[in-house]
Parts: structure tokens; C-alpha cells; sequence
């Protein structure tokens, strides 16, 4: 019984530090109809960040935080400045094609400069745990999972309680009629990737004191990160929370009670029934691609 | 200047460069060079193959490359089983092997599109390798799996590979050229055109994509045989890694995709850039750097690809300074019966008086909103019935519901005696149903003609492998295209056309069916008065020959003028049914639709009763 609660919360704590992950990738779809498949390759920028903030400065990983995302940030408004913006009218698989593009070249800089060894960043609490109640619960866990969750209500508050935030939803749902109202639309959708791009450096820096990394990590968190929003729903915040949680417990639930082997495999076979069975995952739109553009 | 016809320079280019490779191994001994070749042929079949999904049928997809590791694993497996066997047996099996896992992808194209597909067919890949790592007991897991080594003479060297991956890419190159001038290739460009409307042409769409992914894979997988072969081991990091993949898609794309010899030129070049870059750049982080960012560069700057860049490069210098087709005069056209004698006047009383479509019941909603909330009416045979209604009040639904471009929630279609509300549109259109949109649909990227064979009036497998581009398919295409007055136009892309000639295209191209019902969707909307007349010819001519119409249309006096019976729609249910008269009398649709002054401005006009 202990250890089912055990792993159900270590689970939700998991879940919360993908939910801030997946956030970003579900913002930059549901804004700019734009897969970022180079969504995990931004994650593990902003965990070698960390690690560089912490190996060269000594500060502490989880409070590089405040660091971390505004640098990866500027990278991700940068990158779409250049590379994404002169394609935004193309269509939806060409962009797919570009952002996995940038994924390569993103694990290539990160090779040249962090090296392909297994990196890992180890403050002094990595090691020990809380003990409460009989759980046996990792400090890195907890605190990981508590500072994903106030990331995320602090992007939750931005979207929904900010001028900015409904003119993103302004942008997203009719960029012509936004463009209108006084809303620059391209300079929102520059802001939304960046933003976007943040979350996912901020859940690389905390899942860097979680996991050693190397550059190739990036395959298999897109794959996570592409399950969940699936999972919940293309472009839907919420659901990317639910996938997320969802997935946070399915996978400690296999890798505890599964082999572990095979538990590689579930991302992909996630990814591969939703997308047949129910496109449009828990609380997504469907998407509307028999609409011919007239 | 005169510029050569390109199409006699690309000749001699290609057969410079096949007697090239032919000649290659005979007169040179460089190892690295033969390697590279080898490794090219491998990408250039794997491309060639990825073109006809990715470049006919616009289905992109990351997975391409686990063919060549299914057909690497395929013989891997069972050489290391079978050493008594020669190896080169099993590369026609592995050929099967990837042709039947294709049939996956293709089962899953059938309900995913666009990003969700391409995103499938990474999962698809990754899929793959997981299996091969854990299945231990078949692969060997990541240990990989070693060959037996070849037993011919050490003096013939890599010859073996070499040729037999040359004609493998032969018969590839072979089979998509074959595939690009069918009816089946026809139908494979017109689903990446536009799959709805492809649909509703009498194109059937799982054969076509089936049938496409298995050939995209077969010499894929002999390819990826004989790599495994040539390799003499695989692991599963190496054959089912994404940047083969990679490799391919980018060799198809900078090449030119759905050409023919774009893919194979791509290939080459982009395995010299990965040799290079392997060998003389570092390696590793440097090939990333530069697969990536030439993925990056090609989906910014080069989305065509060379050949079809070089191409219209071509035809630019051709035709500069020569007046083009534009502001052509739209043909007469002549009567049907002249241009062929597939059509012939029909006796009308020979004409049995019943409804040769019928609706009872029809129900759509989007969400809150009652599209169409019971509608029902009949179209008796040989009749030009009209449908009319205020915007919003379910014409077009009723159309998107009659050839299934949406599905019905409730309700019964009758064509020719048959119910045919549970059939996929491309067999309604098989049964005799043609339909025209309101914003015209054509194939853009196609030719006006093209846009007409692509039709298929029925199913069957060998009539997918009919040529369409010539022949008694293109004679009747042409024939249509000159009734309705657009032969002149037949090698424009569709995209090139004004709105008015789309329309008169889009009717070629249905009546290319030879439907018993024809459904227009506003026929003589946003067209000048000399065509809408014409229009209305051409229909009452058609009409003829037998073919029963139904029309949607706001230009009331055309209508009245045309159609009889007409039925009036009003709230997604039909208000009224009759002859013009009735209609135009009927408080009811006056009220609705027509309005008070409708009756004394089109009296004025049209004399009516006098």
C-alpha cells in the first residue's frame, strides 16, 4: 500500500514537471499551428544551461531557474525571428520538417560546445530524501515538482489574467481580426514562442537535477512531450496538464511495476493509438484539414 | 538564342550519367568512390520510393528509413538462420517483408493526415527500433546481428552490390514512372491536391493509399537487403536510425519531389555532403549541423526542389516575351453530340417518371446548430431540378450530404433505386452522382487536362493501371474540354485559370464521370451573362442526353427559367416543392426568400403570363 501511495505521488510529481514541459509545446501549436518538434532539443538547452550555471557559478540548479529561462527565452524568440517566422503561411508538415531541422541543429551546437558524455548536475541534496509517513520521497523530486507547479500558474496567470494573455488568445483564434483590434500579430506570435520555448527550458533545468542527459536526449522527450499534448489534446493547456499527469503516472507505474525495458515503447504507442482512435486526444479541437482555403 | 528543348538535354544527361555508373566499376578501382555510389543507389531507391507517398500523394513521412532497415533486418535474420542458403535469396523476401509492414502506414493514412501523420511515422520508426532492441531473441537486441560473409571471388570485389542496387534502382525508377503516368498516379496527385474533392471524383481513397505505401516500400526493402548485405552487420541503433530517415527526405526534397529523376539526384548529392562531412568536417556534430540545417534551408528557401526550379527556370526563358494563354477567349464549344458519339438525344417519353434521386429525412447539426433539420425531396429522372433557399438555409449541406463530403447524422439518400447513405463518395460517384462546388475545387497543381482524367468512373484494379495522359482517356477528356469551351487551356495549371474557367472545367471534369445525377452548386454565380447563358445551354443540352440535374442557385431568373421542379429550402427543411409558377406564387417562399417585389420585378423582366 505504501509503496502504490509512494509511487502515485512521486508520479504527480513527475507529471507536474512534464505538464510545465508539454505547456509550451501546446501554447506554440495552439497560437501559430505550429508542431515544434525541436521542443525537446530547447528542454535540454535549458538543462545544459543549468548545468553550466551551476558547474561554472555555483548556483544552485533549481534557483538557476531564474536564469534559465529568461536566457533560453531570448533563444527561442531568436529562433523564431529567423527560422520560423518566413514559414508560418506554410503548410502544417512542412513546418514539422523545419522544426525537426532545428532539433538537429540544436543537438549538434549543444555537442560541440557541452560535449555528447552524460552530463549530470548534482547539488548537495540529491541524495536524500523526505521521509514522511512512511514515503520515502527524493528533495530533488519534491522540489522539482512544487517549482513546476508554480511556474505553470504563474504562465496559467499570464495567458488568462493579462492584457497580453488575451491578445495571444486574440491572435490564436483569428489573427486577421486581431491585427484589427491593434494587436501585432506576428510580434505576439514571436512572444508566444519565446514563451513557449521558456517553459521547456524551465522544465529542462529541473529534469536536469532529475536525469543525467546528453544531447540525443531530445528524441526521447519529444516523444514524451508529443504524447501528452496528444494525450490531452492538441493546443489545449489544460489537457497538456492532464496528459502530463496522466503520463507522469503511467510511466513510474511501469517502470515500477513493468519491465522497464518496454516502457520505452509506451510514448510511441501513445502517440500512435490517440492519433488514430481520437485525434482530437481528451480535450482537444478537432483539427479541420478537409477545409479548403478559398 | 535558341534554348534547347530540355527535354532532350535531360535525356542525354541522364544517359550520360546511367552509362556513368554502368561503365564505373570497370574502369576505376577507387574503393571510396564505389562505397559512396553504393550507399547512393541505397538513398536514391529509398527517395524514389518516399516520392511516391510523400511526393504524388503528399503523405509525409519520417519513417521511410525503417524499410531500408526491415529489408536489412529481413535478411539479416534469416541469412544468420539459413547459412546454407544464399543470401541473395532472401532480398526479394525482405522486399515482401517491408511491403507488408508498408501496409501499416498505409492503414494509417486512412485516418490521419498532415502533421498528425508525419508525427505517426516518426512514433512508426521509433516503434520499430524499440521492437528490434528488446526482441532479443529474433535481432540479437543491440548486439546487432553479423553475416556471413560473402563467398565470391575477392577479385569481383563490391561489384555484386553494385550492380544488383543499380537495377534495383532501375525497376524503382521504372515502377514510379509508370505509377506518375496512370490513372493510379493520377489519383495518388489529385488525393495530395485536394482528398475530399478527390474523393467525390470516384477516386477510392484506401485503394489508392495502399496500394502507393506497398509500392513505396517493396525495392525499399531489397535496397535495404542488400545494404545489410553490403554492411555485413546491423544493429539497430545503425538501420533504424532517424537520420537515414532524414537522409532520405532531404535527398527527396532538394532534388525536386514527385519528379522522377529529382529524388536519385538528391540522393547523390546528399550522401557526397554526409561522406564529406563524415570524413573531412568531423563527423558526427558537423553531419547534424548540416543535415539540420539543410532541412531548415530547404523547407525556407527551396520548397520545390532543383529540377522543378531548374525547370521553370527553363520554361521562363522559353516562352519570355511570347503572349501566354491569358485573356484567351473562352471556345463556343460545340454541341456534345458533335464531338463524340458517346452521347446521343434521349426519347423523353421513353424517360420513366420517377425519382432518380431522392432524399427523406435528411439530418446534420454542427454542434447547436441545425444545418439541416429534416429535409426531404425528390429528382425525378431527366429532370433539371432546382434548389433554392435563403444563405444559411442548408443548400450546400444538403450537397456535402448527398456525395458524403460530410456524413449525414440521420436521413436516407436514394440514387437510382438504391440507397446509397452508407457508401464512401467515391462509390456514389461510381453510381452516378457528379457534383460541382460553389467555390470551385480543381487540383491546382495540375493541368487543365490532367484535371479531367483524373476521373474515375469506376472501380477496378486494372483500370488504376491504364495511362491517363494519352490516349482513349485524354481523347475523352478533350473532347469534354471542348463543349465547354476550354480546350485551348488543357496544358494550364488549374491555378492558373480565372474563377469563370474553373467552372466550366469542374464541369468537364464531372461530366467526365458520365453521371446519371449532376449536382451545381451556384453554376452561374460570380460569372459574366454571355457564360451564364452559356451555362444554361449547356445544361439544357445535357439535359438532352438524358442527364438529370440538380441545381443550387441565387440568380432567381436563371433558375426559373431552367428548372422545373424547384424545390425552396428555409431552415435546414424544405418549405415548398413545384413547378417555377407555383414557387414564385407561394406566400409562403414570397415570405422567406423571393420577398414582396420579387414577383412584379421579374414579371417586368421576363413577361411571365403575358
Amino acid at each position: 500500500m505504501t509503496e502504490l501511495l509512494q509511487t502515485l505521488v512521486l508520479g504527480l510529481l513527475l507529471g507536474g514537471v512534464y505538464a510545465l514541459a508539454a505547456s509550451g509545446l501546446t501554447l506554440i501549436f495552439g497560437v501559430m499551428r505550429v508542431i515544434n518538434i525541436a521542443h525537446g532539443a530547447f528542454l535540454i538547452v535549458g538543462a545544459f544551461v543549468t548545468y553550466w550555471l551551476w558547474d561554472s557559478f555555483g548556483i544552485d540548479p533549481l534557483l538557476a531557474i531564474v536564469f534559465t529561462t529568461p536566457i533560453v527565452f531570448a533563444i527561442g524568440w531568436l529562433t523564431y525571428k529567423v527560422v520560423v517566422s518566413p514559414v508560418r503561411t506554410a503548410p502544417m508538415a512542412s513546418t514539422v520538417l523545419l522544426t525537426f531541422g532545428l532539433a538537429l541543429v540544436l543537438e549538434g551546437a549543444m555537442g560541440e560546445i557541452w560535449g555528447n558524455n552524460s552530463t549530470a548536475v548534482r547539488p548537495s541534496y540529491t541524495d536524500e530524501s523526505f521521509t514522511i509517513g512512511g514515503l520515502f520521497l527524493p528533495k530533488a523530486q519534491v522540489y522539482g515538482g512544487l517549482i513546476a507547479v508554480v511556474v505553470l500558474t504563474l504562465l496559467w496567470v499570464l495567458l488568462t489574467k493579462t492584457w497580453l494573455g488575451r491578445a495571444i488568445r486574440a491572435a490564436a483564434t483569428n489573427p486577421a481580426s486581431a491585427e484589427l483590434v491593434g494587436i501585432k500579430v506576428a510580434a505576439v506570435a514571436a512572444l508566444v514562442f519565446g514563451i513557449g520555448i521558456a517553459a521547456a527550458g524551465a522544465g529542462g533545468a529541473i529534469t536536469a537535477v532529475l536525469y543525467p542527459f546528453v544531447p540525443g536526449s531530445h528524441y526521447a522527450w519529444i516523444a514524451r512531450l508529443l504524447a501528452i499534448v496528444v494525450l490531452g489534446g492538441l493546443g489545449s493547456l489544460n489537457g497538456a496538464v492532464l496528459g502530463a499527469l496522466l503520463f507522469g503516472l503511467a510511466e513510474t507505474m511501469t517502470s515500477a511495476y513493468v519491465s522497464p525495458a518496454w516502457a520505452t515503447a509506451v510514448p510511441y504507442a501513445i502517440v500512435f493509438a490517440v492519433l488514430l482512435l481520437r485525434p482530437q486526444g481528451i480535450l482537444g479541437m478537432r483539427l479541420r484539414e478537409d477545409a479548403v482555403p478559398a | 538564342m535558341s534554348v534547347p528543348k530540355p527535354i532532350w538535354v535531360g535525356r542525354a544527361l541522364v544517359l550520360a550519367a546511367a552509362v556513368l555508373l554502368l561503365v564505373f566499376p570497370q574502369v576505376s578501382d577507387d574503393l571510396y568512390y564505389q562505397n559512396m555510389i553504393i550507399l547512393s543507389l541505397v538513398f536514391a531507391i529509398g527517395a524514389s520510393g518516399l516520392s511516391i507517398i510523400s511526393g504524388f500523394a503528399g503523405y509525409i513521412s519520417l519513417g521511410q528509413g525503417a524499410f531500408i532497415g526491415l529489408g536489412g533486418y529481413t535478411i539479416g535474420v534469416l541469412a544468420t538462420r539459413m547459412p546454407e542458403t544464399s543470401v541473395w535469396v532472401w532480398v526479394p523476401v525482405a522486399g515482401v517483408v517491408a511491403a507488408v509492414v508498408a501496409l501499416v502506414l498505409g492503414f494509417v493514412s486512412l485516418r490521419s493526415r498532415g502533421p498528425a501523420f508525419v508525427i505517426i511515422t516518426v512514433a512508426f520508426l521509433f516503434l520499430v527500433q524499440v521492437i528490434a532492441v528488446n526482441w532479443v531473441s529474433l535481432t540479437n537486441g543491440t548486439a546487432g546481428l553479423t553475416l556471413p560473409l560473402p563467398q565470391w571471388d575477392f577479385e569481383i570485389g563490391n561489384q555484386p552490390f553494385y550492380y544488383v542496387l543499380l537495377g534495383l534502382l532501375a525497376l524503382q525508377l521504372l515502377m514510379t514512372w509508370w505509377i506518375r503516368r496512370t490513372k493510379l498516379g493520377m489519383g495518388l496527385i489529385a488525393i495530395r491536391e485536394d482528398e475530399t474533392k478527390a474523393a467525390t471524383i470516384g477516386i477510392s481513397l484506401p485503394t489508392h493509399k495502399i496500394i502507393a505505401f506497398m509500392a513505396s516500400a517493396i525495392f525499399v526493402g531489397m535496397a535495404g537487403a542488400v545494404y545489410g548485405y553490403y554492411l555485413t552487420f546491423i544493429d539497430p541503433r545503425g538501420m533504424f536510425s532517424i537520420l537515414l530517415s532524414v537522409q532520405l527526405i532531404l535527398s527527396m526534397l532538394i532534388g525536386g519531389k514527385a519528379t522522377l529523376w529529382g529524388p536519385v539526384l538528391g540522393a547523390f548529392l546528399i550522401e557526397w555532403l554526409n561522406e564529406t562531412a563524415n570524413n573531412d568536417w568531423g563527423g558526427g556534430n558537423t553531419r547534424l549541423f548540416l543535415f539540420g540545417g539543410l532541412l531548415v534551408a530547404v523547407v525556407i528557401f527551396l520548397p520545390q526542389g532543383i529540377l522543378p526550379a531548374v525547370e521553370s527556370g527553363l520554361a521562363w526563358l522559353r516562352t519570355r516575351g511570347k503572349a501566354g494563354l491569358v485573356g484567351a477567349r473562352i471556345g463556343t464549344g460545340g454541341s456534345l453530340a458533335s464531338l463524340t458519339d458517346r452521347v446521343q438525344l434521349v426519347d423523353r417519353s421513353t424517360i420513366p417518371d420517377r425519382a432518380v434521386l431522392e432524399v427523406k429525412g435528411l439530418h446534420k447539426a454542427f454542434g447547436g446548430v441545425k444545418a439541416v433539420d429534416d429535409a426531404s425531396f425528390a429528382v425525378p429522372e431527366g429532370s433539371i431540378t432546382g434548389l433554392i433557399g435563403p444563405n444559411g438555409s442548408g443548400k450546400t449541406t444538403i450537397f456535402n450530404l448527398i456525395d458524403d463530403t460530410i456524413r449525414a447524422d440521420a436521413g436516407e439518400i436514394w440514387l437510382d433505386g438504391k440507397r446509397i447513405d452508407g457508401l464512401a463518395p467515391w462509390e456514389r460517384a461510381h453510381r452516378g452522382l457528379g457534383r460541382t462546388f460553389q467555390i470551385t475545387r480543381l487540383f491546382r497543381e495540375m493541368t487543365v487536362l490532367e484535371n479531367v482524367v483524373a476521373v474515375q468512373r469506376r472501380f477496378s484494379v486494372a483500370q488504376l493501371g491504364k495511362v491517363a495522359v494519352s490516349g482513349a482517356e485524354a481523347k475523352a477528356a478533350e473532347e469534354l474540354l471542348e463543349f465547354v469551351g476550354m480546350r485551348a487551356f488543357r496544358d494550364q495549371k488549374a491555378r492558373a485559370l480565372s474563377y469563370g474557367q474553373q467552372k466550366l472545367v469542374e464541369l468537364a471534369q464531372i461530366l467526365m464521370l458520365d453521371p446519371k445525377v449532376i449536382l451545381l452548386d451556384e453554376p452561374a454565380g460570380g460569372i459574366n451573362p454571355v457564360l451564364i447563358d452559356r451555362m444554361g445551354e449547356m445544361i439544357r443540352e445535357l439535359n438532352s442526353y438524358g442527364k438529370t440535374f440538380l441545381i443550387v442557385e441565387h440568380n432567381m431568373p436563371f433558375v426559373l427559367g431552367l428548372c422545373d421542379p424547384v424545390h425552396v429550402l428555409a431552415r435546414g427543411r424544405t418549405m415548398a416543392s413545384g413547378t417555377p409558377d407555383e414557387i414564385q406564387r407561394d406566400p409562403a417562399v414570397i415570405d422567406a426568400y423571393l420577398g414582396e417585389d420579387f414577383e412584379l420585378d421579374y414579371r417586368d423582366e421576363h413577361k411571365v403570363g403575358q
